[in-house]
């Protein structure tokens, strides 16, 4: 199926695929329900965003179909096709980039991280993203095709643990190090912060890998904002480095959540985080 | 042997911000991971810095780290053997 998508999107224009998914799968999609991403959006753009009743559903309509947009645009990518980016806050990474040390980039179920990628190439460093290991073996060879000569590494999670020591290798060799760091996977250690309002909890692991090398932090968000065109948003994040560890990984938490909630209030239409967020 | 295995328990109560804990309250022979001490992957990672800042011991292979981190005794007596600091 992947496969199929891929080479159809080689010769297809993407916007021939957004008006058959959004037109034919995506009302099949939402009326089935089938994994609650439909109740989980609504609530958010109901509760969250306190819309009315009838803005909340169109929402919903629009966010799975610019969702399905975002996954078509992936697979275009692997197909060799290209989208314009725009980039703000460019001179953040190429100022850690000309450090001697390592830093990470924190990225986030919004818009569409991928296709910065293809923006934040290092010359210096090499860049390791740690991914979900249960991709499908299609996805992962699409971005090893297009990003391995890149310098880019991708580092799956997995059961035995050895994406750590990948980890741990790629930041004593001073590279940058990608990790999502909205969703709890894996460990299921938390921090909490308020995020749109309400506490929610966010993942540890990324914000302790941080804090206990004393690394820089960039959080990086990509957003579509056409058909071709994304935007890529690069923010420094800060903490205290000489503050006690556990106010370090608050403070390094709160300055996620908070460029993650001023990018989310900014495209309320590309939260992608299909399931109840804020749940405790 | 002892002093290093009571030194490990209060070096991974530190690093791992077990607070409501002291060593005593750690069984050496127990198990660190699932049941027993209760750890996961990110305080695997935490012992994996551990053991390169306070004893120079540099981890690369995941197998071994599994072995090795089987319970505070299992550690002790491999730092005991390759500790370069």
């Amino acid at each position: 199926m992947h496969r199929l998508l891929i080479q159809s999107l080689r010769w297809l224009d993407v916007r021939m695929v957004y008006l058959v998914t959004s037109l034919f799968v995506i009302p099949v999609c939402l009326l089935l329900n089938t994994n609650h991403s439909r109740t989980s959006a609504y609530h958010f753009y109901r509760h969250r965003l306190c819309y009315g009743r009838l803005r909340a559903a169109w929402s919903v309509y629009i966010n799975h179909c610019l969702f399905s947009q975002v996954v078509v645009d992936r697979f275009a990518v692997f197909a060799g096709k290209h989208f314009h980016l725009d980039i703000e806050g460019y001179e953040h990474f190429r100022l850690l980039e000309s450090e001697p040390k390592g830093f990470m980039i924190f990225s986030s179920h919004i818009g569409c991280y991928e296709v910065a990628g293809y923006s934040l190439i290092s010359k210096t460093k090499r860049f390791n993203a740690l991914v979900f290991g249960g991709e499908k073996a299609t996805v992962m060879a699409g971005r090893q095709e297009v990003l391995g000569h890149h310098n880019i590494r991708m580092i799956p999670v997995k059961e035995d643990m050895s994406h750590l020591f990948l980890v741990n290798e790629a930041l004593d060799n001073n590279e940058i190090m990608s990790m999502p760091a909205d969703r709890i996977i894996g460990s299921a250690k938390s921090v909490t912060s308020v995020f749109m309002d309400a506490e929610a909890r966010f993942p540890a692991g990324p914000l302790s890998v941080a804090t206990m090398k004393g690394l820089d932090v960039l959080a990086v968000n990509v957003m579509k904002t056409s058909a071709k065109h994304y935007k890529v948003y690069v923010a420094r994040l800060s903490y205290d480095k000489h503050a006690p560890r556990r106010q370090q990984i608050q403070q390094l938490a709160d300055s996620y959540v908070k460029e993650l909630e001023h990018r989310v209030r900014q495209y309320p239409l590309q939260w992608f985080n299909f399931y109840d967020f804020w749940s405790r | 042997m002892n002093e290093l295995v009571k030194e490990l328990k209060d070096e991974i109560i530190e690093a791992l911000n077990l607070e409501e804990m002291t060593a005593d309250d750690i069984d050496e022979n127990e198990p660190l991971f699932g049941e027993g001490l209760g750890l996961d992957s990110i305080d695997a990672l935490e012992l994996i810095v551990l053991l390169e800042k306070k004893y120079g011991i540099k981890l690369a292979d995941p197998a071994e780290g599994k072995k090795i981190f089987t319970s505070v005794a299992s550690i002790a007596d491999y730092v005991s053997k390759n500790r370069k600091k």
